[in-house]
C-alpha cells in the first residue's frame, strides 16, 4: 500500500470513528450533518440461500430505505417525549473495522467498505444484543467535508435478534 | 379472590387446564397475568392451540412460478412449501423419511428435486421418493419407495393466504375463518396482491399473545405509544385513533376498522378492480377506510395503515405472525403486500412507508416492541401466579353493539376490550377442551 493510500484510509477511519462516536453518544443533529443531501440509506434483509447464489440478500424489501427527509423524520422523532423505543437510550457502543477504500477521488467522491458490530444493552437487562454486519458506503466531498451520500448496510442474520432497529447502523 | 397452595410448576396439565378455567374470566374482563410468563401453559398452548387450528404460513405469491419453494414454520416445525410443475401448491414436513436429517435448509430457491445431505435420498416438489444412492445394491430390491414418500401436511389457501395444520380433523379452513374473511376480503382479496421482496424477521422476548392481543382490539394505546406519530403530523391528532368501529367475530377474531377518510387510501387507477373482486358494502368500506388492524386466531395479525409522508399520503398493507419461540420470546415475521396492478411508483411509496412505519426500524413498530418486552417481563415466575395479578378488560362491557354494514359484532368507536374478551373466550375453550 502506497503512503498516500495509507494517509485516505486513515482519514475514513477517523470519519467513521468520528460517526461512531456521535451515535453511542445520542448526538443525533450532529451525526444528521454528517449526511449529503442525496443520502440513500438502507439495511436490505438477508435471505438464507442455496448454496452460493448471490446476492444472499432482497433487492426489494429493507429494514431501513431512507432518503434524507426520512432520516431527518426519524431523528426529530427521536426528540420527541414519545419515542419509547429509546426512553432511556440504549447503551451502544459501535465497533468498526476491516476499512478498505474502494475508490477515491480526492476532492470529490469516495467508496468505502467497512465491517460493523454493534453492542446494544437496554435498561437494567443483563443481556445484550449484537449486531453485526458490513457497510458499503459513499460519500461526496462537500463544502470542505466529506459527506455520507449512500449506506447499503449488510446485516449477518436472517432474522435480527434485537427487538428493533431504533438505532441507527 | 382465588387461592392455590400449589405453585403452577408443581400441578399436572390437567390441574393447570381446570385453574384456568377457574381463573381466566374474559367475559368479566378478567385475565390472569401468568398467561404471559409460564412455560406448562406454554406447552399447553402448542398443543392445544398451535397444533390444533390453521396456522398462517406465507401467502402463494412467494412462490409464483413452477419449481418454487420456500420454506416455513408451522408450530415449531419446518415445511417445505413448493409449487409443481402443474402451478399445485403443497406442503410438507421438511424431514427425510430415511433418518430423519432436514432436507431442506435454505429460505427458498427453484427446485424441483431435494436431496438430503445425509445419504442422498431424493424427492420430487410433489413429496415423492425418487431417488435411493446404491438402492438395487443395498436393499435387493426390497425398499418400496411408494411408501416413503416426504410427509404430506394439510395446506388450504384462502384469497392467497395459506394456513397449514397438523390436525388432520380440522374444519375446513373457510369454515374456521367464518365472518373474518369478509374483512380479509378487504384486505387480501381487493385487488391481485403480492408479497413485495421477502418477509422482516425479528426477535422480541415478548410472549406472543401480547403481539395477537395488541391489534386484536388495542387502538387505545395508539393515542399515547404512538403519540410521536401525530406529533410528527403523519396522522391527524392523537384521538383520531377512537373513530371507527371494532368488531368481532367467532374463533376469535377481531378487527379494528379505522374510518372515515376522506381520502382514498388506495391506488385510484385500480378502482375498477376493487369493484369487482368486492361486495358493494365491502366497497364502500374500503373506500372510508382511514385503517384497518386486526388478528386471525391465534397469531396472524394484519394492518391497512395510511399516513402522510413528505406530506403525500400513502397506505400499505401488512400482515405478520408473531411465532413463539418460548413463553418469552416471539419471531416476528412481517410480510409487506401490494396491489400487483399497482404503478410502481405507488409500490415504492407504499414499501417505503411501511418500512418507515411497520418494520424493525418502523417508528410505530419501535415503540410497541418495548411494550411487550416490559408486559412479558413482569409476568415472568412464580410471584404473578401466586399473588394471582390480574389485567384489566373491562373496558366497554357496559356497550352494546351497533347495527354495521359488515358482519360480526361491532361497536361504533374503537375504543373497547370487547376483541380481547373474544380472543381469551376462544383460547380458553381451546385449552380446556
Amino acid at each position: 500500500m502506497k503512503v498516500e493510500e495509507m494517509l485516505v484510509k486513515c482519514e475514513f477511519e477517523q470519519w467513521l470513528y468520528d460517526e461512531a462516536q456521535l451515535l453511542d453518544d445520542i448526538e443525533f443533529d450532529e451525526w444528521f450533518d454528517l449526511m449529503h443531501s442525496s443520502l440513500c440509506y438502507q439495511m436490505p434483509v438477508r435471505v438464507n440461500k442455496d448454496g452460493v447464489e448471490r446476492p444472499d440478500y432482497s433487492t426489494k424489501m429493507f429494514t431501513f430505505n431512507d432518503d434524507i427527509e426520512l432520516l431527518k423524520l426519524r431523528v426529530d422523532r427521536l426528540k420527541t417525549d414519545y419515542a419509547w423505543a429509546e426512553i432511556p437510550p440504549s447503551r451502544t457502543r459501535r465497533f468498526v473495522s476491516n476499512v478498505r477504500v474502494k475508490d477515491f477521488v480526492e476532492g470529490e467522491k469516495a467508496v468505502v467498505k467497512s465491517y460493523l458490530l454493534i453492542y446494544r444493552s437496554r435498561s437494567t437487562d443483563i443481556q445484550h444484543d449484537l449486531i453485526s454486519g458490513e457497510r458499503n458506503d459513499e460519500f461526496i466531498f462537500e463544502d470542505g467535508k466529506w459527506k455520507l451520500s449512500k449506506r447499503i448496510f449488510i446485516v449477518d442474520q436472517t432474522t435480527i435478534n434485537t427487538r428493533n432497529l431504533a438505532i441507527f447502523v | 379472590m382465588l387461592k392455590t397452595d400449589k405453585s403452577i410448576e408443581e400441578m399436572s396439565k390437567q390441574q393447570v387446564v381446570s385453574y384456568l378455567n377457574e381463573t381466566v374470566k374474559p367475559e368479566e374482563g378478567v385475565i390472569p397475568a401468568y398467561l404471559l410468563g409460564n412455560q406448562t401453559v406454554y406447552d399447553i398452548e402448542h398443543e392445544k392451540v398451535f397444533l390444533k387450528t390453521w396456522v398462517f404460513v406465507g401467502h402463494e405469491s412467494e412462490v409464483p412460478n413452477k419449481g418454487d419453494y420456500m420454506t416455513r414454520d408451522l408450530a415449531g416445525y419446518s415445511l417445505i412449501i413448493t409449487r409443481d410443475n402443474e402451478g399445485g401448491i403443497r406442503a410438507f414436513y421438511n424431514m427425510c423419511t430415511h433418518r430423519g436429517m432436514k432436507l431442506c435448509r435454505a429460505d427458498k430457491g427453484n427446485k424441483t428435486l431435494f436431496t438430503c445431505p445425509y445419504h442422498g435420498f431424493n424427492f420430487k416438489n410433489t413429496g415423492e421418493l425418487v431417488g435411493v444412492p446404491l438402492q438395487k445394491d443395498i436393499y435387493g430390491g426390497t425398499l418400496d419407495r411408494s411408501q416413503m414418500g416426504l410427509h404430506q401436511v394439510k395446506l388450504e389457501s384462502y384469497k392467497g393466504l395459506l394456513f397449514g395444520t397438523w390436525n388432520e380433523d380440522v374444519e375446513p379452513l373457510e369454515e374456521f375463518l367464518g365472518d373474518i374473511k369478509w374483512y380479509l376480503d378487504i384486505l387480501v382479496g381487493r385487488a391481485e396482491m403480492e408479497v413485495i421482496g421477502v418477509p422482516q424477521r425479528f426477535v422480541v422476548s415478548s410472549n406472543w399473545k401480547v403481539g395477537s392481543d395488541n391489534f386484536v382490539g388495542d387502538s387505545y394505546h395508539t393515542m399515547v405509544t404512538h403519540g410521536s406519530i401525530a406529533k410528527l403530523g403523519m396522522v391527524p391528532n392523537a384521538t383520531y385513533s377512537k373513530r371507527g368501529f371494532q368488531i368481532h367475530t367467532e374463533n376469535g377474531h377481531g378487527l379494528n376498522l379505522g374510518t372515515p377518510n376522506p381520502d382514498f387510501a388506495f391506488p385510484e387507477e385500480l378502482k375498477n378492480e376493487f369493484k369487482s373482486n368486492l361486495s358493494e358494502e365491502q366497497y364502500e368500506v374500503l373506500s372510508n377506510l382511514k385503517n384497518m388492524i386486526g388478528n386471525v386466531f391465534p397469531n396472524l395479525s394484519f394492518l391497512i395503515s395510511h399516513t402522510k409522508i413528505k406530506d403525500q399520503f400513502i397506505s400499505n398493507t401488512s400482515i405478520r405472525m408473531w411465532r413463539p419461540i418460548g413463553h418469552n420470546k416471539m419471531e416476528v415475521i412481517a410480510w409487506m403486500l401490494v396491489e400487483k396492478n399497482a404503478s410502481q411508483d405507488w409500490k415504492d411509496r407504499s414499501r417505503d412507508s411501511f418500512i418507515l412505519t411497520f418494520s424493525p426500524s418502523g417508528i410505530f413498530e419501535q415503540d410497541d416492541t418495548e411494550v411487550f418486552t416490559d408486559i412479558t417481563e413482569a409476568a415472568q415466575g412464580p410471584m404473578p401466579f401466586l399473588k394471582n395479578l390480574t389485567y384489566n378488560y373491562t373496558m366497554g362491557l357496559h356497550r352494546e353493539p351497533v347495527d354495521f354494514i359488515g358482519p360480526g359484532v361491532a361497536y361504533d368507536d374503537k375504543f373497547t376490550e370487547a376483541s380481547q374478551r373474544n380472543f381469551y373466550k376462544y383460547w380458553l375453550e381451546l385449552m380446556t377442551k
